[in-house]
C-alpha cells in the first residue's frame, strides 16, 4: 500500500480530521459510516482523503448497518472502521457484540456527546459505561481514551494494530471537544517510527481448499449448547486476560509521595495534570493517575498507587462512570474516594484546584 | 518564564468570531507554540451568541475551556453578558463601542484577586449590558465605524483581530500575517488589494490597543 504520509510534519487541525489521517496512516482500507455530530467530519475528511489514496467509503442507513458492514469488511480481510457518537454508539453495540463473539478486529472511533438520548451534540464523558461494557457478553474489547490530538493520531494507528494482532474489537474513545478543537500534532508514517503493523487477512474466502493445507474458517456467533458456548467464551476470556498486561496503559505522576491522587481520563486528564502541577508548586502533596486503556483497566497499577496513597479524587464529565471502574479496580483495599462529577460539562483546572484547596489539611 | 494566553471572543453569528479565533490560534502554531482553539458549537450555530476559546502557550494546554480570560472580546450586547463571567481582575476586556453601549464602566482594580468561580453563562434577552466590578482594563475599539468609514465593512473582524493580538501579546505580527495568508491567501491572489486592506485593518486594531495600553 502506498504510504499516505510521506514525511513527518507538524500540522494544526481538528480532532475529527486527525482520526481520518490516523486511519489513513494505519493503512485502513475502508470506512463505513452514518453521520452524527460531533463525529461527522471524520467521515467528511475520510471521503476527501480516501479517493486520493485508493481507499474506500460506504455510507450506510444507520449505525447498526455501519457496524455490520464494518464486520463485512473485516471478514473480507480489509482494515475497516467506523466512527460514531451518542445514540449511534448505542446502535453500534450490537455489531460489536458480534465482533466480540467471532473475535473480529473491528475498529471504532467514538466522539462522546451529551447524554442520555439526543441530549447535546457538544461533549461529555458519558459513554464510558457503554463503550467499555455495552453489548451482551463479557465486554472483551480494547478501549483507548485519548487526551490530545497527538494521542488521537497515535492511538488510531495503535487501535488498528491492536485489533488485528489480538482480534478483539477496539475503540478510540474521544469526545466532542477533541473532535471539534484544533491544536498542533506531528503526523508521521508509523513504519518510519518502527511501529510494527499487524497484518490483516481474510476470515472467509481464503485461498485453497480446507482440509488440504488449511483449516476451515469456522466463525460462529450462535450455539445450540450451553457447554459449547461456555468453552468458547472461557477461551476468549483467557486470551483477553493473557494479553491484558501487553495492552494496559496508564500515566502516573507523583503518586508515591502524595496525600491525594487525582484520577481522570481523556480530555479531563489535561485539566487534572495542570491542576496537579499547580497544586504541587503551591505545596500540596497531590498525585495524578490516568488510565489510557479504560478496558482493560490498569488494575494492578492503580492498586499499587493505593498502597502508598489511599485518598482519591475522581474527576469526570459524567456521573461516576470512571469512578465505577476505579472502585472495581480497588475492591478489597481500604480507600477514600472524593469526586467531581459534571455530566456533559467541561471541567477546568481551576475547578479542580478550588475543590482540592477547600480540603486545607492537604497543605504541607 | 512560562507563557500562556487565554482569549475568549464572542459575537453574533456572521461577525467572523470563529474566523479570527482560528487565525489567532493558527498564528500561535506558526510560532511553534502550543495552540488550542475550540468553538462553542451548540445550538448557537442557528442564531445566538457565537463564542470561541483560544489558548496559546509554551507547554501543552490543559482543558480547552477555562474560567477567566486574559483577553475577553465582546462584539454585541448579548455577547457582553454571555462572556462577562470570563472577565476577571486581570482581564483586558475589548468591545466594539460603535455597537455596544455600556452604561457604567467599572473602576480599574490593581489588587490581584485569584478567582475560582465557575462560569455559567445565562442567555437572557432583556438583560442590561453590564460588566463585573473587578476588571483589569477595558478597551473600546470602534471597529465597525472605522471599517465603514476608513476601510471596508467586511474587515471589521480583522480590526478586532489586531486588537486581540496586541492585547494578548503572545504572537508576533509576522505569524498573524502568515495565518491570515493561510486562510485568505486564495482570495488575495485573485484580488491583491484585499491583502493590503486586511493588513491595514490588522494594523489599525493593533494601534488602537497599543495607544490605550500606553495611556493607562
Amino acid at each position: 500500500m502506498e504510504r499516505a504520509i510521506k514525511e513527518e510534519k507538524r500540522v494544526f487541525m481538528t480532532g475529527n480530521e486527525v482520526v481520518a489521517w490516523g486511519a489513513l496512516a494505519a493503512e485502513a482500507d475502508i470506512m463505513y459510516g452514518y453521520p452524527i455530530t460531533p463525529q461527522n467530519e471524520v467521515m467528511h475528511y475520510w471521503t476527501r482523503l480516501a479517493p486520493k489514496h485508493g481507499r474506500k467509503f460506504l455510507q450506510t442507513e444507520d449505525e447498526l448497518s455501519a457496524g455490520f458492514t464494518t464486520i463485512g469488511g473485516v471478514l473480507a480481510g480489509r482494515r475497516a472502521f467506523t466512527a460514531t457518537a451518542g445514540p449511534g454508539n448505542i446502535l453500534l453495540q450490537e455489531p460489536v457484540s458480534m465482533a466480540e463473539m467471532m473475535r473480529l478486529p473491528m475498529v471504532m472511533a467514538i466522539m462522546q456527546r451529551g447524554g442520555p438520548s439526543t441530549a447535546t451534540v457538544i461533549y461529555s464523558q458519558q459513554e464510558v459505561n457503554l463503550t467499555t461494557s455495552g453489548g451482551n457478553g463479557e465486554a472483551l474489547r480494547i478501549v483507548y481514551s485519548t487526551a490530545t490530538h497527538q494521542e488521537l493520531y497515535d492511538y488510531t494507528i495503535k487501535a488498528f494494530n491492536a485489533a488485528w494482532k489480538y482480534r478483539f474489537p477496539t475503540f478510540i474513545l474521544g469526545d466532542g471537544y477533541q473532535a471539534k478543537m484544533r491544536e498542533p500534532l506531528v503526523m508521521y508514517n508509523p513504519q518510519d517510527k518502527g511501529v510494527e503493523m499487524a497484518a490483516s487477512e481474510p476470515f472467509v474466502g481464503k485461498e485453497g481448499k480446507f482440509g488440504e493445507g488449511r483449516e476451515p474458517a469456522h466463525l460462529r456467533n450462535a450455539f445450540s449448547m450451553e457447554e459449547e458456548l461456555y468453552e468458547v467464551v472461557m477461551e476468549h476470556i483467557q486470551d483477553y486476560n493473557k494479553i491484558t498486561p501487553q495492552i494496559v496503559e496508564y500515566v502516573s505522576l507523583g503518586c508515591e509521595e502524595a496525600d491525594l491522587v487525582i484520577v481522570a481520563h481523556g480530555i479531563v486528564s489535561r485539566a487534572a495534570v495542570a491542576a496537579q502541577e499547580k497544586l504541587r508548586r503551591e505545596g500540596y502533596r497531590v498525585g495524578f493517575f490516568r488510565p489510557i486503556t479504560l478496558r482493560p483497566f490498569p488494575v494492578r497499577a492503580l492498586r499499587k498507587v493505593c498502597k502508598s496513597t489511599s485518598k482519591f479524587l475522581v474527576v469526570e464529565s459524567a456521573f461516576g462512570q470512571l469512578a465505577r471502574l476505579v472502585k472495581e479496580a480497588l475492591f478489597g483495599l481500604e480507600a477514600e474516594m472524593d469526586e467531581i462529577f459534571m455530566p456533559g460539562l467541561g471541567i477546568t483546572s481551576e475547578k479542580i484546584i478550588g475543590h482540592v484547596k477547600k480540603k486545607s489539611e492537604l497543605k504541607v | 518564564m512560562k507563557r500562556l494566553a487565554k482569549v475568549v471572543i464572542a459575537g453574533e453569528g456572521g461577525q467572523g468570531v470563529q474566523s479570527i479565533a482560528d487565525i489567532l490560534a493558527e498564528a500561535g502554531n506558526e510560532e511553534g507554540l502550543e495552540a488550542l482553539y475550540i468553538p462553542n458549537f451548540g445550538i448557537e450555530q442557528r442564531g445566538g451568541v457565537s463564542v470561541a476559546f483560544v489558548q496559546i502557550a509554551d507547554n501543552l494546554i490543559g482543558s480547552p475551556k477555562f474560567e477567566k480570560g486574559d483577553v475577553v472580546v465582546a462584539l454585541s450586547d448579548r455577547a457582553v453578558n454571555r462572556v462577562k463571567c470570563h472577565v476577571g481582575a486581570n482581564t483586558i476586556f475589548v468591545y466594539d463601542n460603535s455597537l455596544i453601549e455600556i452604561a457604567e464602566l467599572p473602576e480599574k482594580t490593581d489588587d490581584y484577586i485569584e478567582e475560582e468561580g465557575e462560569c455559567r453563562p445565562v442567555e437572557k434577552e432583556d438583560q442590561p449590558v453590564s460588566l463585573p466590578d473587578k476588571i483589569g482594563k477595558v478597551i473600546a475599539v470602534p471597529a465597525t465605524d472605522i471599517a465603514k468609514k476608513e476601510l471596508h465593512p467586511r474587515v471589521f473582524n480583522v480590526i478586532i483581530l489586531g486588537a486581540v493580538v496586541e492585547a494578548a501579546r503572545i504572537v508576533g505580527e509576522d505569524s498573524i500575517k502568515i495565518a491570515i495568508e493561510n486562510n485568505l491567501g486564495k482570495k488575495f491572489d485573485k484580488n491583491p488589494e484585499l491583502r493590503e486592506l486586511n493588513f491595514r485593518a490588522l494594523q489599525k486594531g493593533i494601534d488602537i490597543v497599543k495607544e490605550a495600553l500606553v495611556r493607562s
